[in-house]
């Protein structure tokens, strides 16, 4: 059959909303195209002149060819050494991974982790299935951590005044400490800390408090819940109470300014039980649906079936205008109480909010008992506290929120500790877990109060901003190193075990706080056990119940029970009154500004390291750096200028020319630099528009800027905390941005690249539509198997041979458009996994960004002027086609296909020509441009005459079971061959002299799918129809990318779906895109009938 | 009459004598570098810290290949063994043989053996012991005789074209999986042709070696 492209063009249909994924591409400005029109972005196949330009290099390469040609001939395999143990250890078996139980350490909570190593050194964490607040997922900083281990920017010594002192002479310091606190009781010594969950470490301080009883112990982390915590102590009148969402039981959900989805904040469990609720495998199936308030996207937002835009400050009228609206349908004693006689100035920012938050709260009220409204951390107490009354007025209490016991904490703040030092009360400090030098309220002006304490002793992994200030710096044991323990978010008591012992002589806080305790000789593992006995009630087999504590890594029936205080209305409604305060909403003349946490370094913790750093921020994309972010309309208002407005100012034709950045270095991303003034505080920042954004809005992630970070991390992106005092610490009103003259900044982001031209991609779809047209016509295909080009083009047929797929195991991919939010860890997860470098942000300028899977996010809107995008995210990685049109123009046979149906890459074949990936329609294929793993990243461009060599700890790190690639070759995702062929083999293990070859059913993890805390990711054998990946297969849903292209991909989705109220305003809108681009299609389709 | 061969050819025997020097010269280097056997390391014998010979212990003590080598059925690696596995026996046997001298320093110091390396494969190929001797592959197929090797050499020559030959024929190499470790076994002891028994228990066994790259290379 003849296959008639008939391709409508959008211009025919000028109303129809389009996907689009930046700005630039939605304006169609002159960057952009100039963009697509390179064969690779900006500047990725030239060859860069920094400093060397290509002729001189090419003739040192000739001359250090014929140098080394010298040596060739002699040489054969040098001797290499086989050197067993001398003495057997235990479990050891050279070559074959050893699986632990341990936990990460969080703020909200440990992660129950299994740490794999190999040959003694971990190099995987993955979630601990058998946890009940985990399943078997973890997320990007969790893996991320192995990175953090073995980081060569770790402080090795223990360090006085700057010099590298002896160990003994700490010892000894101490013991004189001791005396000498022992004489005032303690009142001269300080602690400063994280938050922890730990019990032991709450041991060790009352160890240490029972000697010097008026010590001074201060919590401070940069984001902490204390807000959440004062509105809970309030209104259920105890302090040992937490309130806990349960996702899993809520149909109706409103989110106010909480992005319950990032895990950092809120642990794993909301986004498992999230989107198991939007988990939809037949029409029947029924999904939640979300209403979210937000100032900017994020990846709740992006899960959102409502979403309103609205500044930070203003999500406390708009929950007073929800109350009200609540309290009028139900007649609630409890909100009626809250609101009393508090009169508002709420009115004009709710002027055109008000319908649709009267429509949410009827659809609220009409799921009595399943809804479920939840504010963010950072919102003020008081919108904790009438959210707390709204949900009673919901009847949530006892369905879809729990009110867990916790445990009291006392701790001073450090406003508290600032004062006693000011004071100068303070004579000894201890600061671990936390960086105040850094991120302290800048009121407090902490850098300078340090240098007011005689010592500050700083436990650290890194010589940070404040081990700077310190007298003493004493490396920290990373909690791969260390014995520990911790509860989980759900208050399961967890164990944390050491994998390797520490690296640069670290020790933990617990070790540290016992010698302060006098218990010299005390070390990690005794201090946990005798903290276990008495969390496992001193058990009868202690030796088993300590083994089966350590196997499991958790103690079974330890999780947080439910508590028996309710919810006080009255004493709630005074906490609300006393504290009731809305802030004019902002203007033009007095912004907003939102200290937000970042998805990539949190509140700048995780600032060294480098996967994280080159993580691609789910939403705006952005590598490397922080941004002031902001929308369109504010940008144009405050004339600040961004690659991505379609015209300049003033009708002035796009940038000119002192914006153009240097030669050859291309256009992509860059904005303004502004300086944004609040209170006569002042920061400098780039500028970038983010979609979606509040207007008169701007939101900076904290984190960034940091200048004693380590290589990595150094004076990356711009600090916010500067800004930040203790009177406001998350939104600030009455900033001023202006732009500094003539000054732009260059962003690295991914997401102009590896455009696919807006075709039906990605694909999505109301709950009705779908459950309208569920089900396979004649042709046995499905509605959404019909979107865009599939509509209309027949079926391909291949010139070339299919590949011989004669295994009997076939794998393929599975991917749930509805329930992946977007969080990134997959991307992690295989840049561990998969030993894959990072490239720098001057090569993700360039399209040069290795990771092997990639997180799309698309926009989509009615047209430009749409303020209020969605977004949907789709992760792509290789598709594995059958008839794979990479391996058809490699010259060189360097990829080709299995058996099974996987498209490998033999990297010692490959030489580079890229000629698959300009035929890869997935755009999923990376190439080492620079020998990313052996050369520092801002010397790459000097190739041999840069330094050679991979720092040692860097080469620990690596997982054994992949190749790391070199310069000049081509990779991609190869579904984690690694872990297939281990699995066959262990099978044959198994099968010895029989025929039990088959490796079981969904046996088999990729590294994506493991991590994936929603479970959106599905590996499997595609031809054992018992499998998860063939059900999901089967499914009405399922479509694959491209399909008329005729390349037959393993990898396939499952369209999303939204599940819009239709008395919403906005809502015949929602989830609407494909749609309309698939009737927009049909009525092209006429012609092509013959 | 003019001359037929300018002055120039006078030199040319010279010049192509010369060029044919420079070409066979090279061409013999090439092949004595790339294709004498000492390339893929066959023969390669080098002398080890200790004289071990197994040519007693495997050979003429018989003792099984997995009492050292104990992890072969279960990882990648075969692994050398522990001092501690030496010392199980010489213990109690030659306690104080001067031979043995390193290997009871070894034992007492903690200082490990430096047994040097003989087969190597290079770092992007991921050999599986286990996968092969679980499944009826036998330790002589790619080690020889190692029970009447005194001092142990490489015997096959472990290149890539040696390992597909069995991979695409592994009729060739199967035997029952109780005799892989007896490496003097042949199938005439059970009254079988290696051809025609490989290929039953290829059938049997559901064996389909991989031939494709990620086999062995990831």
């Amino acid at each position: 059959m003849k296959r008639v492209f008939q391709h409508p063009t959008t211009a025919a249909n000028p109303t129809g909303r389009t996907y689009w994924r930046t700005m630039g591409e939605l304006n169609d400005t002159p960057d952009f195209r100039d963009f697509l029109s390179r064969e690779f972005p900006a500047g990725a196949a030239e060859m860069e002149t920094d400093g060397l330009s290509r002729r001189n290099f090419l003739q040192l390469m000739g001359a250090s060819m014929a140098l080394a040609g010298f040596g060739l001939s002699g040489c054969r395999r040098p001797e290499a050494h086989l050197v067993p143990f001398t003495k057997a250890a235990e479990w050891q078996i050279p070559g074959r991974r050893l699986l632990y139980a341990t936990s990460m350490p969080r703020r909200v909570g440990a992660m129950p982790l299994v740490a794999s190593t190999t040959d003694g050194r971990p190099i995987k964490n993955e979630g601990n299935p058998l946890h009940p607040a985990s399943n078997g997922a973890s997320d990007g900083f969790a893996q991320a951590s192995i990175l953090d281990l073995y980081d060569p920017d770790r402080s090795r010594g223990l360090l006085f005044g700057g010099k590298l002192a002896d160990k003994a002479k700490f010892t000894e310091w101490i013991k004189a400490l001791r005396t000498e606190a022992a004489a005032d009781r303690g009142a001269s010594l300080a602690f400063l800390v994280g938050e922890s969950h730990s019990p032991t470490r709450e041991r060790m301080r009352e160890e240490v408090a029972k000697q010097f009883p008026s010590l001074t112990w201060a919590v401070y982390e940069a984001l902490q819940a204390e807000n959440e915590r004062a509105a809970t102590e309030a209104s259920f009148g105890s302090k040992t109470v937490k309130v806990v969402p349960r996702f899993a039981k809520a149909d109706c959900i409103l989110a106010l300014d909480c992005d319950f989805l990032h895990v950092e904040d809120f642990g794993l469990e909301p986004s498992r039980d999230f989107s198991a609720r939007r988990r939809v495998e037949k029409p029947t199936d029924t999904m939640n649906r979300l209403y979210v308030v937000e100032n900017r996207f994020t990846l709740t937002g992006g899960q959102s079936d409502h979403r309103l835009r609205c500044p930070a400050s203003q999500v406390g009228a708009m929950a007073m205008a929800l109350a009200r609206a609540i309290q009028t349908a139900t007649g609630n004693a409890g909100v009626a109480d809250a609101l009393g006689a508090i009169s508002t100035n709420e009115a004009q920012a709710l002027e055109k909010s008000l319908p649709w938050i009267n429509e949410c709260a009827k659809d609220l009220v009409a799921h009595n008992g399943t809804a479920l409204v939840v504010v963010g951390p950072y919102q003020p107490a008081w919108v904790h506290a009438l959210a707390f009354a709204i949900n009673g007025a919901l009847g949530s209490y006892g369905k879809t929120l729990a009110v867990m016991q916790t445990q009291a904490r006392p701790a001073e703040s450090i406003v508290t500790l600032a004062e006693k030092i000011k004071a100068g009360t303070i004579k000894t400090l201890f600061i671990s877990g936390s960086n105040p030098a850094y991120d302290a309220p800048s009121d407090l002006g902490f850098a300078e109060l340090l240098k007011k304490v005689p010592v500050v002793v700083h436990l650290g992994s890194h010589a940070d901003e404040t081990a700077a200030l310190a007298k003493w710096h004493v490396p920290a044991a990373h909690f791969l190193e260390a014995w520990g323990d911790d509860r989980s978010t759900d208050g399961t008591y967890v164990a944390v075990q050491p994998m390797i012992l520490p690296l640069h002589g670290g020790i933990s806080e617990i070790e540290l706080l016992a010698h302060l305790a006098g218990q010299d000789a005390v070390e990690g593992p005794a201090l946990v056990k005798e903290t276990f006995k008495a969390q496992a009630k001193n058990p009868a087999d202690e030796a088993k119940a300590w083994n089966d504590f350590l196997r499991d890594g958790f103690l079974a029936g330890s999780a947080a029970l439910d508590a028996s205080s309710a919810f006080a209305s009255g004493s709630a409604k005074a906490f609300i009154q006393a504290n009731y305060k809305v802030e004019p909403p902002p203007s033009e003349s007095a912004l907003e500004v939102a200290l937000i946490p970042d998805y990539s370094v949190h509140d700048g913790r995780y600032a060294n390291n480098g996967w994280l750093q080159e993580m691609p921020d789910p939403i705006t994309k952005l590598t490397w750096d922080n941004a002031a972010l902001m929308s369109m309309a504010t940008a144009k208002k405050l004339k600040i200028r961004t690659s991505e407005q379609a015209e300049g100012l003033e009708g002035a034709k796009t940038r000119t020319k002192e914006y153009q950045p240097r030669d050859g270095q291309g256009t992509g991303v860059w904005g303004d630099m502004i300086e944004i003034t609040v209170d006569g505080r002042k920061i400098k920042a780039a500028a970038m528009i983010s979609p979606g954004h509040a207007d008169n809005c701007i939101s900076i992630a904290l984190g960034y800027g940091r200048t004693h970070a380590g290589k990595v991390g150094k004076d990356k992106g711009f600090n916010a905390y500067p800004l930040r005092t203790t009177k406001a610490m998350y939104f600030l009103a009455g900033a001023k941005a202006v732009k500094t003259a003539d000054e732009a900044y260059l962003l690295a982001t991914t997401q102009q690249y590896f455009n696919m031209e807006g075709r039906a991609l990605v694909r999505e779809l109301p709950l009705e539509t779908y459950r309208a047209n569920a089900g396979f016509d004649h042709e046995n295909k499905s509605f959404v198997q019909k979107f865009g080009m599939d509509g209309h083009i027949p079926p391909g047929v291949s010139l070339y041979p299919n590949p011989p797929l004669t295994a009997s195991q076939q794998w393929g991919m599975s991917i749930d458009l509805n329930t992946c939010t977007g969080c990134n860890a997959c991307v992690v997860a295989c840049q561990g996994e998969n030993n894959i470098p990072i490239v720098g942000k001057e090569q993700v300028r360039r399209g040069r960004v290795m990771q092997w899977i990639r997180l799309d996010r698309y926009y989509s809107s009615e047209n430009a002027d749409d303020a209020d995008p969605q977004v949907v995210m789709q992760p792509v990685t290789c598709h594995h086609c059958e008839n794979a049109p990479c391996e058809t123009v490699c010259p060189v046979n360097a990829t080709i296909h299995t058996e099974e149906g996987l498209n490998a890459m033999a990297y010692n074949r490959c030489i580079g020509t890229r000629y698959c990936a300009n035929n890869c329609p997935y755009k999923v294929r990376r190439f080492n441009y620079f020998d990313y793993n052996e050369r520092p990243l801002d010397k790459l461009r000097l190739g041999p005459f840069a330094e050679k060599g991979m720092a040692e700890t860097l080469k620990l790190s690596k997982n054994p079971n992949v190749t790391v690639r070199m310069r000049g070759v081509m990779e991609k995702c190869t579904f984690c061959v690694q872990r297939i062929e281990e699995a066959k083999i262990a099978q044959l293990r198994v099968a010895k002299g029989s025929n039990n070859t088959k490796v079981p059913t969904d046996t088999i993890k990729t590294a994506c799918q493991q991590v994936c805390p929603t479970e959106s990711i599905v590996f499997g054998d595609i031809h054992d129809p018992e499998s998860r990946v063939s059900k999901l297969k089967a499914l009405d849903r399922d479509y694959k990318m491209l399909e008329y292209l005729f390349v037959k991909p393993r990898l396939s989705y499952l369209a999303r779906l939204r599940n819009p109220n239709m008395a919403m305003p906005g809502a015949k809108d929602i989830g609407q895109t494909s749609l309309k681009d698939m009737h927009h299609q049909d009525k092209h389709d006429e012609p092509a009938k013959h | 009459m003019a001359n037929i061969f300018p002055k120039w050819t006078n030199k040319l025997p010279l010049r192509v004598l010369l060029g044919a020097a420079v070409t066979v010269t090279a061409i013999a280097g090439g092949m004595t570098y790339y294709f004498t056997p000492k390339y893929t390391r066959a023969g390669y014998m080098p002398t080890q810290p200790i004289p071990f010979s197994h040519a007693i212990h495997a050979g003429q003590l018989a003792l099984d290949c997995r009492y050292c080598h104990s992890f072969v059925e279960q990882a990648a690696h075969s692994n050398v063994p522990a001092t501690q596995t030496c010392m199980n026996c010489h213990s109690q046997i030659k306690q104080n043989s001067p031979r043995l001298a390193t290997v009871r320093d070894s034992y007492t110091t903690g200082k490990p053996i430096e047994w040097i390396q003989i087969h190597e494969a290079p770092d992007y190929v991921y050999f599986n012991h286990s996968a092969h001797v679980n499944r009826g592959v036998s330790c002589v197929e790619c080690h020889g005789r190692v029970d009447e090797m005194a001092v142990v050499w490489h015997d096959q020559p472990h290149s890539m074209s040696w390992c597909l030959d069995c991979h695409r024929a592994p009729e060739n190499a199967l035997r029952p999986v109780q005799y892989v470790t007896k490496l003097s076994w042949k199938p005439q002891d059970i009254g079988r042709e290696q051809k025609e028994l490989g290929t039953e228990l290829k059938a049997a066994w559901n064996v389909n070696p991989p031939v494709t790259c990620v086999a062995c290379h990831r």
